[in-house]
Formats: C-alpha cells, structure tokens, sequence
C-alpha cells in the first residue's frame, strides 16, 4: 500500500469530499496561499480557489460565518490556526453552534467541521502549545475527533464532511508531516470505534493523538522488561467507545489514561470515573491518569518537556501500577 | 412484638434443624402464612405465623440446629425494632446455639485486620469460593490482584465436590443404621418364590402385588410372633398387632412410614393406605406419628429392576423383607414340564442373636407357599373391624 503524509491524507479527504458535494467550502486565516501554517493544506494550493479561501484574523468572525453558513444549508470546513484561537472565537462554538441543533427542535441540522492544529511543539510557548479538547467534551453539542495516523484522520474526516451534527478535529501539529498507508479506494471510520492498536495482557493503555504514538514506543521497551501493554486508540472523543475499553480493562485488570492536555480535570478522569463505574469489579490497581503538569506551556525548551506527558510517564505508571 | 420459637413435633423431638426461611428479615407476614421450614430427625414443616407483622429478626440461621424454645425470630411492629435488638443481644449473650461446622467468612476475619484486595481479586475470591487471607498478595503494598488469586487457584486446584450439609433426616437414616449394623447380628435368608397365582389375585382385587404381599405377610406374623416383635434393652416384645414399615424412596432421602394394624385391613383398605401414605412421604405431609412403631418392614427394589439383595434391620425390629423383581422364567413345574412362571426372590434378613437360622427357613418357606398359594387366604379377604 502506498505511503502518504497525515497532511496529504487530510488534503485528499476534504478534496474528494469538495469533488463530490458542492456545498464544502474551506477557510481560515493563511490556508489558501500558505497551505496552511503546518502545511495542512499544502495538497489543496490552487484547487477550487472560490472554495478555498484566506480570511482576516477576527476568529469571531470565521466562527460565526462558518455557523450562518451551515444554517443555510453548506457545509462550511474552517481552519482554527492553532488550537488556542478557539477562545478568541469561543461564543459563536459554545453558545451558538453546539446549541442550535438542540434548541430548535431539531429542526435544521447543522453540518460544520472545525478543524486544525493544537498540542506541543519546538517552544511555542502557552498561547500556541494547548490542547484543549477536555472543554468541547465537557460542553455538550459538538463531536470530536483526534485521528493520530494519516489513514486515521481521511476515513474519520470523510466521515465528519457527510454527518449532520458539528464536528471539531484536533489534528497534532508533530503528526503532519508522519507517514502511513493509506489506501486509494475509499474508506469511511465511523465516530465511536476505537482502535486496538496493540494488543496486550497487564495494562489497558487509552490515549489518542501523539499519545498513542508515546504509548507505542512505551509499550516497545516495556516488552523487553515482560509487561505487556494493550493500547487503545479511542479516535473520536465524543461519542468515545467505552465498551472497547471495558472488554479491554476486563482482560487487563489494570488501566492507564494517558493524554497531553493538562492532567487535572483533563478527559482521562472522564473515562477513569466511567471505567470505575462500571468495570469496578475487574480492576486489580486504581486507575492511572497521565497529563500535563497543571501549569501554562513553559517556553523553555527543557521546561516545555518537562510539564509534557511522553513515553517515559507512561512507563514510570505501569511499573507503579505492577508494584516493579 | 411476638417470638417465634423452634417448635415440638413430637414428643422425641429436643432440637429442630431450621431447612430454609421462607420470608426475609423486615418482610411484613400475615397470620397463617408460611414463615420457615423445620426439620426434626424424623419430618420437616412449614412453621406458620401465629400473628401478623413485620419480621423484625431473623436469629436462627438456615442449616443449623436449635434446641426446642429457643428463640429463631421476632416478629412485631416496625416501631418495635429497637426493642427487637435488645432482645435478640439477650439472646446472643446467654447463647445456647449449637453451632456446627461454623465456616468462618471473609468478613469475620477481615474485622480484625483489613485485607487490601483488588475489586477484581474480590470478585474471582467470591466466584471460586476462596478466602482472601490465605492468598498471598504481590501487588503494590501487599495488594492481593486477581493474578494472586489465578496462581492461588492452579496451586490449591479447586474441589471438584461440594460439602452438603447433612438434613435432618438423613442425619436419622445414619444413626439408624448405623445402630443397627453394630448391634444386631444380621443374617439374610433367600429363596426364589413364584408370583404367578399372587400377580392373577391381585389383578383380579385390582390391587397391586405389593398390597398382596401385605396382606399374606400380616397374616403370617401372626401366627410367627417373634418375626412380629421389637428386641430393646435386653427385652423381646412380641406384637399382637401388626405394623408394616413401607420404606419409601423420596427427595429428602428414605422414609419409613407405619401402615398401622395390617392385619385388620383387607387388600382394598391396605392398597388405599398405602398408596397414601407413600404419596404423602413423598411430598413431605406425613404426621410424625405416622413414622413410629413399625413391626416389621418391607422394601422392594423390584420396581427398579434389583433381583437380590441383603436389607438390613430397621431397628428395634427384628426381621425386613426384601422383594426383588418379578419376572417370566421357564420353570419346570408338575410332572417336569417346562412353563413360563413369573418369579421372584424373597430376602429375609433377621437379627440372628434373636432368630435361629431354621426358624427364618421356616418363616420363608410359610411365605413363599402363601404366596405362590395365594387362595386360601385370599378367600377370607376381609378386614376385621
């Protein structure tokens, strides 16, 4: 199977979809000449150029046209730059888009895809480095999707481009530019199904985005020391698949959330708190949460990986969790 | 506020076993309704509710045994709980509770010092029977994880039986027998008998043969007094009377309900007798009295295809019959004919300290010409009343 770039999938995605529905439309701020500012749309420079179009920096003002837009029957795609700029704009998101389906009845559908980059990078420092997903999940009216490979993040937003209800993606700026196999036909990945992406007997590792790829390498070098870890991709936040994880916690015993949004309050205590609920009888150790450390992104480089989560975390827990 | 206590059925009986309660503690009942189920050595009841309320406490605990009076629970009004606790703390502390084989749970132990156990240790604890404080724990500070409980259950391999609790009748059936085996000196005596003229009889009075049996028997013990007697504390009493002892295979285990004064009844008040009286063993009405002061007994495997075999004495008597299957055999009759017979064995066993050898011979051989000459005694079939 051919190897492409996470971007590239993405591009192909959101192009097909705008071949065969005319109503798909893209903007936000430097996709249309720039390609986006990490290259998310360096596939799509010079396609459609009605439909793909740059706007002034005013996130009011992308958020609330892509909501009248979709209210008139498009399906408008917009880039929020980095993930912080949603709370530039986070009324029209909060209070209008994740609450229109709801409070009319559900009269009118509302098919709308926010997307674009959030997590960590070289030093971008705490206006440029968050993620912020836990927000959208605790405010209900919106899905999510977090894909962490190339062939993710096409079937998922293919998916996203023909469903009724707004959607948000977070894509990891560090994931870009990975590769992966995607096929050429079409595929679809519906919302809600987690993926399995390695299978193991002590530990039930859940994480999305460049966690999955943390818990991989941990789950590599844990091997060696005879602990095995199950890591599961959950791939969309909301709906998440909790049955996935409870048959995997019911053959574990034992369960790590790990994500890179801050650990306090962060969406691992969601799925603990759940887990707990409901598979409390097939749990040998408590749950273990890992996260950020509770503090804005550090600039400092040294301090910047200091406060985010990796493979090493994830590491430290399982052994804790095993008494090793 | 009203206190049930552990009932008397008979005058034999000192403690009662409680079998199962039928309602639960804090359950309101009405008078008359079913409340629990009592077992004495010999029968099990239904104890019913004497009054209407709220069953405040449940004491007497299911499987174990009580002496008479003793109090198993409280029945009253709910403002009357308080008071209920008080007494049963009473009761607790001058506690005369026979306890037996009392397993100790997790939870008495684990008063005294917490076990730390995972939920899911927990669970498979319960779900194989295990106590948690023989597991050793290897988890992180001692934790017990389901992994100690998986290697605890290869090393110690699960019983593959179960305890059961002896009933109170079968806790009987043992001491029973046991009695009689180490006392008595058992001898069986055996001979093939002839049903043919018995089954035609009997077929004709629409009863069935072991009816015929009954009523052929009684008549010989009669005249065969020590055959009809009791041997206890050094001492023969011979009946005028005859007791038949029916050993019935029931659920609970073998019942030996007394048709009483067989030898005053005809073959259509035995029959309905003892249809009777087997029906309700087996569905656990019969009286106590309705199991005391057999005579002589009789049991019969033929039903269930057994052709010989060595009962053993039913106690203080002195002689059981056992009846094997009746079925067609070429026997050479008058004049060495061949002729299809419907045969049988007879198996008396006795208590040889009591009966000589000769006189068993003796008492087969009168009951296997009655039977296989049925008519003479068959012609005064009639009950004297």
């Amino acid at each position: 199977m051919r190897n492409i770039s996470y971007a590239e999938a993405l591009g192909e995605a959101i192009l097909e979809e705008m071949e065969r529905d005319d109503t798909i439309f893209t903007y936000g701020e430097d996709v249309a000449k720039q390609g986006g500012i990490f290259g998310a749309y360096k596939s799509l420079l010079g396609k459609f150029p009605n439909r793909i179009f740059d706007t002034p920096i005013s996130e009011e003002v992308i958020y609330g046209s892509a909501l009248g837009a979709a209210l008139v029957g498009m399906r408008p795609v917009v880039e929020f730059h980095f993930a912080d700029f949603l709370f530039t704009g986070i009324q029209s998101i909060t209070l209008q888009i994740e609450k229109i389906r709801y409070m009319t009845g559900g009269q009118g559908k509302l098919h709308l895809v926010l997307r674009g980059p959030d997590g960590v990078s070289n030093s971008a420092a705490a206006q440029h480095s968050e993620s912020i997903e836990t927000i959208f999940m605790h405010i209900p009216g919106i899905k999510i999707i977090i894909p962490s490979t190339p062939y993710d993040i096409k079937g998922l937003m293919k998916t996203a481009l023909r469903s009724d209800d707004p959607i948000i993606c977070f894509e990891h700026k560090s994931l870009y530019a990975t590769k992966g196999e995607v096929p050429e036909e079409e595929y679809f990945i519906p919302l809600g199904k987690a993926e399995i992406k390695k299978e193991g007997k002590d530990i039930t590792v859940v994480s999305m985005s460049r966690m999955v790829h943390e818990s991989l390498r941990a789950a590599e070098e844990l091997e060696k020391e005879g602990i095995s870890l199950e890591v599961i991709d959950l791939r969309s936040l909301v709906p998440w698949d909790k049955e996935t994880v409870i048959r995997s916690v019911q053959k574990t015993n034992r369960l790590i959330v790990a994500h890179e949004t801050w650990r306090r309050a962060g969406w691992g205590a969601e799925i603990a708190s759940t887990i707990q609920e409901e598979a409390f009888d097939f749990l040998d150790a408590p749950i273990a949460r890992i996260g950020a450390r509770n503090v804005p992104m550090p600039f400092n480089a040294l301090m910047q990986n200091f406060v985010t989560p990796n493979k090493e975390n994830i590491i430290i827990e399982a052994k804790k969790l095993l008494g090793r | 506020m009203y206190e049930i206590k552990m009932p008397k059925f008979g005058l034999t009986m000192d403690k009662g076993h409680i079998e199962r309660w039928l309602k639960k503690e804090g359950e309101y009942i009405n008078k008359g309704e079913s409340l629990l189920e009592v077992s004495s050595d010999k029968i099990s009841n239904e104890i019913i509710s004497p009054i209407s309320g709220f069953l405040l406490k449940i004491w007497g605990q299911e499987g174990e045994e009580y002496p008479v009076g003793q109090t198993i629970a409280i029945v009253g009004e709910k403002q009357e709980l308080d008071q209920a606790n008080k007494e049963v703390s009473e009761i607790k502390s001058k506690e005369i509770h026979l306890k037996q084989d009392y397993i100790k749970t997790d939870r008495d132990i684990s008063k005294d010092s917490r076990i730390i156990a995972s939920p899911s240790a927990k669970r498979l604890a319960r779900e194989h029977h295990i106590l948690l404080s023989q597991v050793q724990g290897s988890g992180p500070g001692g934790r017990i994880t389901s992994e100690d409980i998986l290697s605890f259950l290869n090393h110690h391999p699960k019983d593959n039986f179960k305890v059961e609790k002896l009933s109170g009748i079968r806790k009987t059936i043992i001491e029973r027998l046991s009695q009689s085996f180490h006392q008595a000196i058992t001898l069986t005596n055996i001979t093939e008998v002839d049903f043919t003229q018995l089954k035609k009889q009997t077929k004709l009075n629409q009863v069935s043969i072991t009816t015929g049996i009954i009523f052929v028997l009684s008549k010989i013990l009669l005249n065969l007094k020590k055959f009809n007697s009791h041997f206890e504390n050094e001492q023969l009493k011979e009946y005028n009377i005859v007791n038949i002892g029916l050993a019935v295979d029931t659920d609970r285990g073998l019942l030996v309900p007394v048709l009483k004064n067989a030898h005053l009844l005809d073959l259509k008040n035995i029959q309905e007798k003892i249809i009777d009286l087997s029906s309700r063993a087996r569905t656990n009405q019969l009286n106590e009295g309705e199991l005391y002061q057999s005579t002589f007994t009789i049991t019969n495997l033929g039903m269930m295809r057994t052709d010989l075999f060595t009962p053993i004495l039913n106690p203080p008597e002195v002689a059981i019959l056992g009846i094997g299957r009746i079925i067609k055999k070429p026997c050479i009759v008058d004049e060495d004919k061949i002729a299809i017979r419907e045969m049988a064995y007879l198996s008396l066993s006795y208590d040889h300290r009591i009966i000589d050898g000769a006189d068993a011979a003796r008492f087969l051989g009168v009951l296997a010409q009655s039977i296989e000459d049925p008519e003479s005694l068959l012609m005064n079939n009639k009950g004297v009343e």
